[in-house]
């Protein structure tokens, strides 16, 4: 009889599945960050070359590119478990499922999260990105992408097996997602004009912990609903 | 003994079972029948845990199974027509990470076994999206095994058989032959009762909900 394996080896074994699921499927992982590169680019070529139009409003397209290209993804992080029956598996197992759900949004933070880090020069070049702001933005996307793939579990969770999931996940998290665009732009906005952006980082991280506390909770009662029916 | 009494169970608005009661014997296999719709599956994703009962409890001895989640989740595998198993992992990756799941160290060797015991060691590679859906199911049976090394009481299976070729069910039924040597219960939903050669319980759902 081997030992029983306590629930921060459960909850690690559940993000080494996702990544192990996530490389398999490379294109997943590819994906989001060429997504968001293109609407990036997009916006870029619609703006014209100006570069003084460009600096005003290139960390909003950041922020808005991130956001946009992270939704088509999030529908998919719970709904192919659903489908597949692994969700019945994991109900039936003694791990609680809020651990679970909670491993699943840390590992999809972390297949968000990587990918954009590693692109990120790249978007220093395109937005022409001040210099000062690098280390702001890292913090800033590496909370507030936290923040994301958190609310991403909900919505994911709330439209399990409803027909039309992929519309309406988008307008059930955006209203969640208002304030990390906020504070996220506030950041680097207040390192723009020389101003102290700990303020605002302090906000996001708030939100941030709000969301890491609740969202487990919610999202496995919206799970539970969801293989009940 | 599981003891299920005054179970009353609603889909949406339509009542499935209402005041249903019945006893599941200790160490025996009892064999869920019915007609199609009548609520076999219902049934059994009930007492494991998934579909909430409107009123009623379910009673294994004195305990009541679903006051202590963590307990009866150790206590019980499950496995129904979706398998849930993941397409982008290989069979061997599939039973492993359900093995971790479940919060048991199992070591390389006692998944071979276990994949040994449904004849599944020469398909440990493949990956699922690739296996026929009879090999599927053996992959999903295989962790049938697993429940001799660890302390699991109960199987809730529903339609265990459906994509199994005659070899298989000679595995399925040496499988289950050996769980009633180590004093488990065995709760199955099945068409085809001539499938098995141990002895069984029958609860007709049909004769129940009259």
């Amino acid at each position: 009889m081997s030992l029983q394996s306590s629930f921060i080896q459960i909850f690690i074994s559940h993000i080494k599945r996702e990544f192990l699921i996530n490389f398999r499927s490379l294109v997943d992982v590819i994906s989001t960050i060429s997504f968001m590169i293109l609407i990036v680019i997009l916006f870029i070529l619609g703006i014209g070359p100006f570069e003084e139009k460009l600096r005003l409003i290139s960390n909003a397209i950041f922020w808005l590119g991130l956001i946009l290209a992270i939704i088509p993804s999030l529908e998919k992080t719970l709904q192919r478990d659903y489908d597949n029956g692994w969700l019945d598996q994991t109900i039936t197992s003694p791990t609680p499922m809020e651990i679970i759900l909670l491993s699943k949004s840390l590992a999809y933070w972390l297949l968000v999260i990587i990918p954009l880090v590693i692109s990120l020069p790249l978007f220093i070049v395109l937005l022409n990105i001040n210099l000062k702001l690098i280390p702001w933005l890292l913090i800033s996307i590496l909370v507030g992408g936290l923040s994301i793939s958190l609310i991403g579990i909900i919505g994911s969770a709330l439209t399990l097996g409803a027909k039309r999931g992929n519309i309406l996940l988008p307008i059930l998290i955006i209203p969640l997602i208002i304030p990390i665009l906020i504070f996220g732009v506030g950041i680097s906005e207040a390192v723009i004009i020389n101003e102290s952006p700990i303020g605002n980082l302090f906000l996001l991280i708030g939100f941030t912990l709000i969301y890491l506390v609740i969202s487990p909770f919610i999202s496995a009662f919206l799970v539970r609903i969801a293989i009940s029916r | 003994m599981l003891y299920l009494t005054d179970i009353i169970i609603n889909r949406g608005s339509k009542i499935v079972f209402n005041n249903l009661s019945a006893k599941i014997e200790n160490s025996k296999v009892t064999i869920i029948s019915g007609k199609n719709g009548v609520g076999k599956s219902t049934l059994l994703r009930a007492i494991a845990g998934m579909i909430p009962l409107e009123k009623g409890i379910v009673k294994n001895f004195n305990n009541e199974i679903f006051k202590d989640k963590i307990k009866w989740g150790k206590n019980l595998i499950y496995i129904d027509t979706k398998n849930g198993l993941s397409q982008d992992l290989t069979v061997y990756e599939n039973l492993k990470t359900w093995s971790e799941m479940k919060g048991w160290g199992t070591s390389d060797d006692d998944l071979q076994k276990a994949l040994d015991s449904v004849d599944m060691l020469n398909h440990k590679n493949l990956y699922v999206s690739q296996c026929s859906e009879g090999l599927k199911k053996r992959a999903a049976l295989s962790r049938l095994y697993l429940s001799f090394l660890f302390d699991v009481k109960f199987w809730l299976l529903d339609e265990p058989t459906n994509e199994l070729d005659k070899k298989s069910i000679i595995l399925f039924n040496k499988l289950i032959k050996k769980f009633l040597e180590n004093k488990g219960t065995v709760l199955l939903a099945c068409h085809e009762l001539k499938l098995f050669d141990f002895s069984y319980e029958l609860l007709n759902l049909d004769l129940l909900k009259k």
